[in-house]
């Protein structure tokens, strides 16, 4: 089984641990094996319902604090002048960094053709639609009257006004709301022939009819792979520059202003690639213990985990390598408060969150050069949490100290978030899990017909590559 | 509709079957696989996928409506600003690309739904439930003499089970 293959060196030039196209499944042998192992996966267990228990109690506790911040106002948040922009924004922009992954997974590696990538993509899809629904939550309840969040949208009302197409809140609405759109369809499009599966298998009559509709009639018939496959191709076309324009765009609410630590170049690609880093610590943290509880170690085996963990360790230094250039580029501006800023940042007010964010985003994920841990499922793990742990301090890092400490001393200020701030954070965590769950129970979190591609059809004369 | 439904267990069988079913010319054949496999894409010997154009009509009708909304709305209701182009393209790349790929990517969702033919909620001839299993099928359309052929030629090439569907 490729999961316990030993990683050999000086094979040829390219280790059976490097990514590539060629990415195999030596444990899986037929289509039935396919079907019969991720229908499994379905079944209700004892740990999910404690999980999805877990997740609804943390889901209502953020439930009820938005009912206590909308009954006495949003004064309740840890607002205080100048900082008027706190956990609700850090967490906004956190969550819509884990939702990178998915796409990247989806769609970047579909047309790279990384192998690696078909037995992780359904969860990261699923994570990515479900992290940009709690993402898209916190600008709402952040404007504190949440009735009125569709004032943002460009619809024509009586007096044909329409929002300030200049300002990079309504870039926010337009790629947040296009970017859901299109992750929710390009995960539905690919369920298709999955559902059909599940459709076929199904003896429920009940649950048979409501399979038959979600997968709109899909027959596996050449006609219908034909257009699939080329709208698949499409989608990934268009997804590809979407995921790398969103993070730039949510990058621009910051750029765009001339407050020190903000109005910078390089936020746009920056904040992608931080993006990514934190999507696949997501991916970590979720496909990990699925592989492990679903019994799917044959399907995301260390070959797999071993690519992600590359990626991760790219991707963990180009942050790092951005964290230098802001304080390089402070430096050599020469300009005094962007100088103060980024010195306060590490050594003043907020020196502690800086560090838990170098730490957690430069230092830990350099354990990745060595091939041993990349392929230790535990380390991954753990490696997982305290990059999401950074990857929030990087947002607080951003946002709070920036705010806080501006041009004028007299401004200075603190931000101490409240109890409802941090029922928020407990809540969104609650909520994206809650989801999760729910999608694991109900829909294949592989995707069926893609991994039967992987493994070789039987053939009846000759060597396909498969099984007489 | 009638004709013959085959299930194949084997995928190069299923290939040589539907080269042999083409030149013989019985009648219209549809496919079933579990997955692509480009096998099957080359027996078959399709003609491309017209989703393209959906795509291409949809990304340009997009992308348009993205500059004009944000360009007419900035003039009909002008933030003045000095030196400060009213309707100012730069930021408004954003809107059109935005728009660009939502459209696109909608229009290239429907474009895969009317040329595959579905939502199809009543069931197919010659579908059987085992084709999204393990098995490929191959269904002939003909009627009389060329279904007793199209059901002979089926056996020889190793299908599991040939039936007639009315």
């Amino acid at each position: 089984m490729a999961t316990i293959a030993r990683p050999t060196r000086g094979v040829g030039i390219r280790g059976p641990n490097i990514a590539s196209a060629d990415v195999q499944l030596p444990a899986v042998e037929s289509y039935e094996q396919v079907d019969r192992e991720i229908i499994a996966t379905l079944g209700f267990t004892k740990k999910w319902f404690m999980g999805l228990s877990v997740s609804v109690a943390a889901m209502l506790i953020g439930a009820s604090a938005w009912i206590y911040q909308i009954y006495w106002g949003l004064g309740q948040a840890g607002y205080e002048p100048p900082v008027m922009w706190g956990n609700y924004i850090i967490t906004f922009v956190f969550w819509v960094g884990i939702g990178h992954a998915g796409t990247l997974i989806s769609a970047i590696l579909f047309l790279f053709r990384a192998g690696f990538r078909t037995s992780i993509y359904r969860a990261a899809e699923a994570m990515t639609v479900f992290a940009v629904m709690t993402a898209g939550l916190f600008p709402i309840i952040h404007i504190g009257r949440p009735w009125k969040f569709f004032w943002l949208l460009p619809y024509p009302n009586w007096r044909l006004l329409f929002p300030n197409f200049k300002s990079p809140l309504v870039w926010d609405v337009f790629a947040i709301s296009t970017y859901l759109t299109i992750s929710t369809t390009f995960l539905y499009i690919g369920l298709i022939p999955d559902i059909a599966v599940l459709r076929d298998k199904e003896t429920n009559p009940t649950r048979k009819r409501i399979l038959a509709v979600l997968s709109l009639g899909w027959r596996n018939s050449d006609r219908e792979w034909r257009h699939f496959a080329k709208a698949y191709l499409f989608l990934a076309a268009f997804s590809t520059p979407l995921v790398l324009s969103v993070h730039s765009v949510v990058s621009f609410d910051f750029a765009m202003a001339l407050t020190p630590g903000w109005h910078a170049s390089i936020f746009p690609p920056y904040f992608v690639a931080g993006a990514i880093f934190s999507g696949f610590a997501m991916v970590w943290t979720i496909a990990i213990p699925m592989r492990k509880w679903f019994k799917l170690e044959h399907y995301i085996t260390l070959n797999h985990l071993d690519a992600t963990a590359k990626v991760v360790l790219f991707t963990s230094l180009v942050v790092g390598c951005a964290y230098m250039i802001e304080f390089f580029i402070a430096w050599y501006s020469g300009v005094r408060a962007e100088q103060e800023f980024f010195w306060n940042r590490v050594f003043g007010q907020w020196w502690w969150a800086a560090w838990i964010m170098l730490l957690c985003n430069m230092a830990l994920p350099m354990s990745l050069w060595s091939q041993k841990l990349r392929r230790n499922p535990t380390w991954l793990f753990i490696l997982s949490l305290f990059i999401n742990l950074g990857m929030w301090f990087e947002r607080f890092v951003i946002v709070v100290p920036s705010l806080s400490h501006e041009f004028e001393p007299w401004q200075w200020g603190g931000y101490t978030p409240s109890w409802i701030d941090m029922s928020f954070l407990i809540g969104s965590f609650g909520w994206f899990f809650m989801w999760f769950l729910l999608f694991v129970k109900q829909l294949p979190v592989m995707a069926i017909a893609e991994l039967k591609e992987i493994v070789a059809p039987r053939v009846k004369h000759g060597h396909n590559g498969g099984h007489h | 509709m009638q004709g013959v439904v085959a299930a194949f267990h084997e995928i190069d069988t299923t290939c040589a079957a539907i080269e042999d079913l083409k030149k013989k010319r019985l009648g219209d054949v549809t496919v079933y696989s579990p997955t692509i496999r480009h096998e099957l894409e080359h027996a078959i010997d399709a003609p491309q996928s017209i989703v393209r154009r959906f795509t291409l009509i949809g990304g340009l009708l997009g992308v348009s409506f993205g500059y004009w909304v944000a360009i007419w709305s900035s003039n009909y209701w002008p933030l003045v600003v000095g030196g400060k182009a009213i309707a100012s393209w730069i930021p408004y790349t954003i809107i059109g690309f935005e728009m660009m790929v939502l459209v696109g990517a909608l229009s290239t969702v429907a474009g895969m739904f009317i040329n595959s033919r579905i939502p199809r909620l009543t069931s197919t001839a010659g579908y059987d439930t085992r084709f999204s299993g393990g098995y490929f099928g191959i269904f002939v359309a003909c009627d009389g003499a060329k279904a007793g052929q199209a059901e002979e030629l089926l056996r020889q090439h190793g299908a599991v089970e040939v039936r007639r569907e009315a």
